[in-house]
């Protein structure tokens, strides 16, 4: 089977965190997975947020094997219809299989340094990396530096404010718009913002 | 013997009386049924953060229901085969009222965010206790969608930690009345771990690695420091199942769910089996 890279998902968030397989498949057939923009926040594809685990291609027959951010994420389907259409507009694809699967979990940490800042700038403030996490180091850009969590109580402060930066913010909710969201408030320039869930 | 209403042609691929799919009809039906009832607060809760906070709690039971479904029906996860779409559904909505084996706690009708806190509370914690178990689990596919769900379940108790200390917190009168939802949902909560048919296979298996009994006295250990901050851990000194929640695992139900929820959630399902929305 050609999904049982890697065990578990790489700590640096770099481009090549999504592409266990590289060589396997051709660049447009990668280009063409990992280019599927998420359908509720376009500006981020699903290569950026570390959710293709696998690609495999045998004479024109791709299988890809994703990784869902949250279980119950309803824009599912349509990521996979997406991948579909994306991958048939490819010369010689001739069929197209993509499955989900849950193993390894995605965590935040899958998501690049370019994910970040894209995320940043649709007004999401991206998860904060877990201790020992080496994605706290990613990106230069102060709203995107990430601060590392020792517990649940200081998760829900101190994600650095999408619009101005600043750490003086506090969890509202665990619960925002999608569920991959939760809701935040910025004290320093008093605007709420969303994350993208850390835990 | 299981009667399933189904659209034409659609197959289930293990029997729904099989040890392992009955565990799977528990797990899935106990988050179908309270993520039901949770979407009760989509744009009626007391405050904004709550609404969306129940939104998505429902969305996730209904969500993880459907992928239990799915391993009953044998499929690989999230298969995109219509015939396996066809299949969940059936599961879902086809079945009678006495083929359903969640508990009954969770059934009972929302009535006031003391309740619904309370059953959010007591639940989410067994939920959250069984699927740590469930990671252990011999059959990959269950241990695989265990650790999924349990990494997302910690955003439902923080959400539900949170609110029991704003209502265990609250004036003496509003404390008060948390404190009986919570005495009352502890006592229903007991029906959740009745064995079910099916049990002593699954647990010899491992694929259910602890018993319901063994499952129980987990959550209480989780329970405990969680009610004790607001010295409300003698609740959990309760050691039989009131009559009026036992025999959920049986498949025996209360009128909430066999004359209120039940013909609600099934309604369209049986006018139009294997409808497609």
């Amino acid at each position: 089977m050609p999904g049982d890279l890697p065990g578990t998902p790489s700590g640096d968030a770099t481009e090549d965190a999504t592409g266990e397989q590289a060589g396997d498949v051709r660049d447009e057939v990668r280009r063409a997975v990992e280019s599927v923009p998420d359908p509720e926040m376009p500006s981020v594809t699903i290569g950026m947020l570390g959710m293709v685990h696998a690609l495999h291609e045998d004479h024109g027959s791709v299988r890809v094997e994703l990784l869902p951010t949250f279980a119950g994420c309803p824009a599912t389907e349509m990521i996979r219809r997406d991948v579909e259409a994306a991958l048939h507009a490819v010369d010689e694809v001739t069929g197209v299989e993509v499955v989900f699967r849950f193993s390894p979990v995605w965590t935040p940490e899958r998501i690049t340094s370019e994910g970040r800042e894209r995320l940043v700038e649709f007004g999401i403030a991206p998860p904060v990396a877990p201790p020992g996490s080496q994605a706290g180091a990613v990106g230069t850009d102060a709203a995107v530096t990430v601060l590392p969590i020792v517990s649940v109580t200081e998760a829900t402060r101190g994600r650095p404010c999408p619009w101005c930066g600043s750490t003086a913010t506090e969890r509202d909710s665990a619960f925002g718009p999608t569920p991959c969201r939760d809701l935040w408030m910025c004290t320093a320039c008093r605007q709420p913002f969303e994350g993208f869930k850390s835990a | 013997m299981t009667t399933l209403r189904a659209a034409p042609g659609v197959t289930i691929g293990q029997a729904l009386s099989s040890p392992r799919s009955r565990l799977l009809l528990v797990l899935g039906d106990d988050d179908l049924v309270t993520g039901h009832r949770a979407s009760h607060w989509t744009g009626v809760a007391p405050a904004i953060e709550m609404d969306l906070a129940f939104a998505t709690i429902a969305q996730d039971g209904i969500n993880h229901a459907d992928l239990w479904y799915q391993l009953i029906v044998g499929e690989e996860l999230a298969g995109n085969d219509p015939r396996v779409r066809a299949a969940v559904d059936a599961i879902a909505l086809g079945r009678e009222p006495q083929d359903y084996l969640h508990a009954i706690l969770c059934e009972r009708p929302p009535r006031d965010i003391a309740f619904s806190v309370a059953r959010h509370v007591v639940v989410d914690h067994v939920v959250a206790t069984r699927l740590d178990v469930l990671t252990g689990s011999s059959d990959p596919a269950i241990a695989t969608l265990a650790g999924k769900l349990a990494w997302e379940l910690r955003y439902h108790l923080q959400h539900a930690v949170r609110y029991l200390a704003l209502l265990a917190g609250a004036r003496p009168e509003h404390r008060a009345r948390f404190t009986t939802a919570l005495e009352e949902v502890v006592a229903e909560a007991q029906g959740m771990f009745e064995p079910f048919h099916g049990e002593a296979e699954v647990v010899a298996e491992g694929i259910l690695p602890v018993s319901q009994r063994g499952i129980r006295a987990r959550w209480i250990e989780r329970m405990a420091p969680v009610l004790g901050t607001h010295d409300l851990d003698h609740l959990l000194d309760v050691d039989t199942v009131p009559d009026a929640a036992s025999g959920g695992r049986m498949g025996r139900h209360s009128p909430d769910f066999t004359e209120d929820m039940w013909p609600e959630m099934t309604a369209l399902y049986r006018a139009d089996p294997g409808a497609v929305w």
